[in-house]
């Protein structure tokens, strides 16, 4: 790594306007485009004061700053365009999380990586959309709350309810959700309103190791921990009225469901066995990156092929769990008020991955280029007209969705013209730490954020409560700040803003 | 593979490790030696270190598997009832210590769900790096165990392996993601 002072760093970043940073070339070695980030002006403080930590002396070990990761990725063989930083980065594992990068599929040296995607694979936020109004649900809130946390297994150790054997998971490993629908756990339309409707074509469960399935086949159907969560929210705003009709929200006061979970133990699985095998392809086919955690192959390579088709399987694997989730949250909403997921209009809005590698169509130097495209904790988020967003949303732009913490509101976005030039048709997925969770743990206690969820009027219902505070919204980058700077910037247009009175978590 | 084991005589070990973020030893160093204050900094944003130590490498290794056990659940919670083995191999050291964790952590997300309190390593190969361990403990129950933290997978990042013969302190730091 090359070491510099803070002031000598900074001359490779320039700012281009209120919204966006440039990374200049030699940042880091071997950069093949250069970076960006989008930041406002309180994000970017936390940017360059986490770079400016990292410049002083003796500080190794751990992460990188996000800056740094971001200059990293450019350097990967085969990258086009630039590297791009979201508003919600943060340092992670070789990628930062809230980095995407896109590599030219007809170049042969271009590369895939897992840290590029992340160890939770097809990580994602779904919404369901009802027909109720706060003032129908605020005085069952408590019961509500409960009947969730008692229909959906969460946190360490829980098992899915959903019955399962070995055979059925190859078929939702190859059928995502195909196959929840042929088992009657969704509905038709569910799929139209996910990305790739809800399966990913390539999945090949033969490429996935024994080990992952083993770790997934008990975790199907379960929220997990962390940062995950299902969240009974309220509409809190509409800002664009037109839009938000097209997604079936009407007025302030509407009640939605938002479901956050990933794939599992299987993703991570998946991560951890193609890591290992590529760390062994990186020697023989002589791939140099800036950093030891950037493990990756060539896309055309056994191990790069193996990963698409392992990843595939991962991906179908989360939205047969969130689908599986969907099922539970519909029975426990049907259960509460006496009458049927029909009748109370739980469909889903959208269905987003925001951990994820897929081949793309993007204009590159006014070309088109197939570009398999890495969003690591960032949300694609295409134009209206994209051929590849439902007819549901073909004027408004694809929904996304931007989940909070707990206890902070979360938001729908739509997707733009302007982020599918500057980004390719990428946005910001969440808050994005600021504190550790090390540090958060330290500095505040568990009691004090569960009072204050109280005194906001959430009722929170938490698998492990003395681990709450790592996911306290003090803990994160502000999500109004975040989205503000996406919708600022352009690359992506703020629709609605929902706030919760429910949380169920890991 | 679930083993036999006598009940008789169980001795569990003594606790080396902590499994919150811990200071590598390098800026323990610096730290006792007042040049280096500045703690909070060198905290990252997304995952926890582990640190066992021990006066063998062995002993550090077994101890760095129970500390993530003991992020996972409270300890206190678990007793001894069945005992399984396990067998790890690396190309390298460190390659050794990821693959060794990889299996406890296998041995934890899928079946028997075994929650370990004592780790007992009866094959220590360093040359060939192989290991194989007896792990001690039960299978985790919702409602008897406390619920803590989920480990997604182990990590290579600032992976230490610390092994001072001379003083016979041995020490391994492991950063898991969560």
């Amino acid at each position: 790594m090359v070491v510099r002072s803070y002031n000598d760093e900074l001359k490779y970043l320039e700012k281009i306007n209120d919204h966006c940073w440039r990374i200049k070339k030699g940042f880091q070695p071997n950069m093949n485009v250069e970076g960006c980030f989008y930041v406002n002006s309180r994000l970017e403080r936390l940017m360059l004061e986490e770079l400016k930590n990292s410049c002083r002396p003796g500080a190794v070990g751990g992460f990188l700053p996000g800056v740094k990761q971001i200059a990293n990725v450019a350097a990967l063989p085969g990258i086009v365009g630039r590297s791009i930083g979201l508003p919600d980065i943060h340092s992670g594992y070789g990628f930062a999380i809230g980095n995407m990068a896109a590599f030219n599929m007809d170049d042969p040296l271009s590369i895939v990586s897992p840290g590029g995607v992340g160890f939770d694979i097809n990580c994602g936020v779904r919404l369901l959309r009802t027909n109720l109004y706060e003032k129908d649900v605020q005085p069952v809130k408590e019961q509500l709350a409960q009947s969730l946390f008692d229909h959906i297994p969460v946190g360490v150790g829980s098992k899915g309810i959903i019955p399962m054997n070995a055979r059925d998971l190859e078929e939702a490993l190859e059928m995502g959700m195909d196959w929840s629908l042929r088992e009657g756990y969704v509905w038709a339309e569910d799929k139209e309103h996910c990305e790739e409707y809800g399966r990913m074509l390539n999945a090949d469960p033969a490429k996935v190791s024994m080990r992952a399935k083993k770790r997934g086949l008990p975790q199907l159907g379960t929220l997990g921990a962390g940062n995950h969560y299902a969240e009974i929210q309220v509409v809190d705003e509409i800002y664009d009225k037109w839009s938000a009709s097209k997604m079936g929200i009407e007025e302030k006061g509407q009640v939605v469901v938002m479901i956050h979970s990933g794939s599992r133990g299987f993703g991570h699985q998946v991560a951890t066995d193609a890591l290992v095998e590529m760390e062994k392809a990186m020697k023989r086919d002589k791939i140099e990156t800036n950093d030891r955690q950037l493990a990756c192959a060539r896309i055309n390579s056994v191990e790069g092929q193996n990963y698409l088709k392992a990843m595939a399987a991962a991906a179908n694997f989360a939205w047969v769990n969130r689908s599986s989730m969907t099922f539970l949250t519909r029975q426990a909403f049907a259960k509460m008020f006496k009458t049927t997921p029909d009748d109370l209009d739980m469909h889903v809005i959208y269905d987003v991955s925001h951990n994820i590698a897929k081949v793309e169509n993007h204009m590159v130097d006014g070309k088109e280029r197939k570009l398999l495209v890495h969003r690591k904790g960032s949300t694609r988020a295409f134009p209206p007209h994209h051929p590849l967003i439902p007819v549901d949303y073909q004027l408004t732009g694809q929904p996304v969705l931007v989940g909070g913490t707990m206890g902070t509101c979360s938001y729908v976005l739509t997707g733009t013209e302007r982020g599918m030039q500057e980004t390719f048709g990428s946005t910001c997925h969440g808050a994005g730490r600021a504190l550790s969770r090390a540090k958060s743990r330290r500095n505040l206690d568990y009691k004090e954020v569960l009072d204050k969820l109280d005194e906001l009027g959430i009722a929170i219902r938490v698998a492990s409560p003395k681990l709450v505070m790592e996911e306290a919204p003090e803990a994160y980058k502000d999500v109004t700040d975040v989205v503000d700077t996406c919708h600022a910037a352009g690359i992506s247009k703020k629709c609605i803003k929902m706030r919760p009175i429910a949380v169920i978590k890991g | 593979m679930e083993v036999e084991f006598s009940k008789e005589n169980f001795l569990l070990p003594e606790m080396k490790y902590e499994c919150e973020y811990i200071l590598p030893i390098i800026f323990k160093f610096l730290i006792n030696n007042g040049l280096f204050i500045r703690l909070t900094d060198l905290d990252h944003t997304a995952d926890v270190q582990l640190h066992g130590w021990g006066t063998s490498l062995k002993e550090a290794f077994e101890q760095c598997g129970v500390a993530m056990f003991g992020y996972m659940t409270e300890l206190d919670y678990v007793s001894v009832e069945s005992c399984y083995e396990i067998e790890a191999k690396g190309d390298d050291i460190e390659g050794l210590l990821f693959h060794f964790l990889d299996e406890l952590l296998f041995l934890f997300s899928a079946e028997p769900f075994l929650v370990c309190k004592k780790l007992e390593i009866t094959k220590f190969d360093v040359q060939n790096f192989d290991i194989v361990c007896r792990c001690y403990g039960e299978p985790f129950e919702l409602g008897k165990h406390p619920q803590g933290t989920e480990v997604k997978a182990i990590t290579y990042s600032a992976m230490q392996v610390v092994q001072d013969a001379e003083r016979s302190n041995y020490e391994v730091f492991v950063i898991i993601d969560i």
